[in-house]
């Protein structure tokens, strides 16, 4: 199990349950109010090459919200998301370009076919434990990297895999008719990974989360609570192979085109480098990594700067949050933001000596 | 169905890249022995080191200063890190500690790509004097280069073997991966002992790196990368048995290479390490030879 907080700090305060209140209505009218400014204002306000990215960061923040649901609820770490990435576009290409299917249906069935995938990969996943199955998912994504640059993406042709060389005219992955442009596609993913978030958090304020949460601070004593970890951890795997497939959807019809080399094994460290870093106790912490992994590298290509430094800040980062901050850049930031307050306050209010001794004893 | 002359090269190359494998893997068993990291950086330190050993020699200095400074890199980057991180992490699960050395190599991998673009269609290649000279088997033509690959891979083996035998220190390192606390309460001084383990497994770093970048490609995903094929044969070796690891470095070089005559599966053929490292985890897991380490119980 990753436990990213050591046994002290432990994850439990985090997932108090609490009856609806006040907060809760708060909290809804937050989520609503940023949704329809992504929706309605965003496509509006920024140039195209901003829309294409906030595309990018929606479809990640699925990808982010799948690999935080495993790591920060099950305990459950896997190095092979861009694998399952790949067979949902794969399977989104392959479908749309054979049929004629809705394209909500092409993505739900993208999603069933990962999750089928993940499900198989979870199996082993009930024997082997923390950092061998963290291996197993590496070497399996690697295997299945080196398939699919030789089989390659379906680019319209014919047969099982789909691939017509590269030298003939290739046709464009069709999007859903309301959302041929990129601002309408861009609604479409943001409308899609709602929908995919609400899924999440409808599993970990139910049974399931409960189970997982047991699952994730000791397997023997959640046996012992007469919780089925068997199916829980399948569960969790199946549910996480299904967001991220529909991610690959979304972002097969975002590019048009597809190629293996865009799915490269590394990216699988990098998301989970960066998942760990926006935090994986919290569904913003899904949302702030899909903006470090999408919009920074957008933003410092704008200015000028090698996206290299983001790999090198990536691997800071994950360093910082295993050592230091283990619930990541969503709980770090408002502490520290609060404690730079309370240090400004004290450096110019008049009690200021005690204020530092008080800090110094607790 | 190629001939059995078809298969005849490539025997020789997979013996030199599995002896490679072999040193490196056994990097990796000695240091997650002696203090539960899988070192997953391996790869991206290697690579890096030979990148160095590059421009050092494309500067016209000897070469043997480049090697130098590969094997000092690898070994003061990876005790550094050890020294650095390994204490503050000692206590937590293995699957922590393997994750913060992802860390290192995110850190490393933007590094090379910053310092040593590929955006120009850049080719770099290291050359070894060893290269160009060799001898003849039957109608294969061996390089020294391949030879000291399986060399270094058994000569690593055996003199780590024999290390963690008679050695005061190999002794307590054997000690320590049976429990720290106990080791360090008989006196035996575990960071430094740990400080041994790390500076060990970097200066074989630099090595395995050096020594891939010849036979293999100068090109850091490549190099990084290529430390799964190594892990694969430790994890065959449950990353315990440095014999077991050492043979199994063998097998996966040596298969690896004998696929690439067969049309039908040459396109498939890197995979070898990582479909026998997923198998033997699996079989392993059902015999429940590894389904619990020491730290998780």
């Amino acid at each position: 199990m990753l436990d990213t907080a050591d046994a002290r700090t432990g994850g439990r305060r985090q997932f108090r349950l609490r009856r609806p209140g006040p907060g809760t209505l708060v909290r809804a009218a937050v989520v609503t109010g940023l949704l329809l400014i992504l929706l309605f204002a965003a496509p509006a306000l920024l140039s195209a090459y901003y829309v294409d990215s906030m595309t990018q960061v929606a479809v990640y923040a699925m990808l982010a919200i799948g690999l935080g649901l495993l790591v920060g609820r099950v305990g459950l770490v896997s190095l092979g998301q861009i694998a399952v990435f790949a067979i949902g576009a794969w399977v989104t290409a392959r479908l749309l370009f054979a049929t004629s299917q809705p394209y909500p249906l092409v993505l739900l069935e993208a999603g069933a076919s990962t999750m089928a995938v993940g499900t198989l990969v979870g199996l082993p996943a009930l024997r082997l434990r923390g950092l061998y199955l963290a291996l197993i998912t590496l070497m399996l994504a690697g295997a299945f990297s080196i398939v699919l640059a030789t089989t390659n993406f379906p680019n319209g042709g014919h047969g099982f895999l789909g691939y017509n060389g590269s030298s003939v005219h290739i046709p464009p992955i069709r999007r859903p008719s309301i959302a041929t442009t990129d601002p309408a596609y861009f609604r479409y993913a943001v409308v899609v990974a709602a929908l995919m978030f609400a899924l999440v958090y409808a599993h970990i304020r139910t049974r399931p989360g409960r189970a997982w949460i047991a699952i994730r601070q000791s397997e023997p004593a959640a046996i012992a609570a007469g919780i089925n970890t068997t199916l829980y951890k399948l569960w969790a795997f199946a549910l996480a192979s299904f967001i991220t497939g529909v991610a690959g959807g979304i972002y097969a019809g975002a590019v048009h085109f597809l190629y293996s080399i865009d799915f490269p094994a590394q990216d699988s460290i990098i998301l989970l480098a960066v998942v760990l870093m926006g935090g994986v106790y919290s569904m913003w912490g899904a949302i702030v990594a899909a903006f470090l992994l999408q919009l920074l590298p957008a933003l410092l290509n704008d200015w000028g700067v090698s996206a290299d430094w983001l790999t090198i800040l990536f691997g800071v980062g994950v360093l910082q949050v295993l050592t230091t901050a283990p619930a990541g850049l969503v709980d770090q930031v408002p502490k520290d933001l609060a404690r730079l307050g309370r240090l400004i306050l004290r450096s110019t209010g008049p009690r200021h000596r005690q204020g530092v001794s008080e800090h110094d004893r607790g | 169905m190629p001939s059995w002359q078809d298969f005849q090269p490539f025997i020789v190359t997979g013996l030199a890249l599995g002896g490679v494998y072999a040193l490196s893997g056994v990097g990796l068993v000695v240091l997650y022995r002696a203090t539960g990291v899988v070192y997953l950086a391996f790869g991206a330190v290697g690579a890096m080191g030979a990148l160095i050993a590059w421009s050092v020699t494309n500067a016209h200095v000897q070469a043997w200063v480049g090697w130098l400074a590969c094997l000092l890199f690898s070994g003061v980057v990876t005790l550094g890190y050890g020294m650095l991180f390994g204490p503050a992490l000692s206590k937590r699960d293995p699957l922590v500690k393997a994750t913060a050395t992802l860390g290192l190599l995110l850190v490393l991998f933007g590094l090379m790509d910053l310092l040593w673009t590929t955006s120009g269609g850049q080719s770099r290649a290291i050359t070894l004097p060893t290269d160009n000279s060799g001898f003849i088997i039957g109608q294969i033509q061996v390089t020294w280069t391949q030879v000291i690959g399986l060399a270094a891979g058994f000569a690593i083996t055996a003199v780590t073997g024999a290390f963690l035998r008679y050695t005061k220190l190999g002794t307590a390192m054997r000690a320590m991966a049976n429990d720290r606390e106990i080791t360090a309460t008989l006196g035996v001084p575990v960071r430094r002992v740990e400080a041994a383990a790390w500076l060990g497994c970097g200066l074989l770093a630099g090595l395995a790196g050096l020594l891939l970048a010849d036979m293999v490609a100068l090109d850091a995903t490549t190099l990084t990368f290529l430390v799964i094929s190594s892990l694969a044969a430790a994890l065959i070796g449950r990353l315990r048995s440095i014999t077991l690891t050492l043979a199994a470095a063998i097998v996966i070089g040596l298969v690896q290479n004998l696929l690439v005559p067969i049309p039908s599966l040459s396109n498939y053929n890197d995979m070898t390490p990582f479909v026998l490292a997923a198998t033997a985890l699996l079989v392993l897991s059902r015999r429940r030879v590894i389904a619990r380490s020491r730290e998780e119980t």
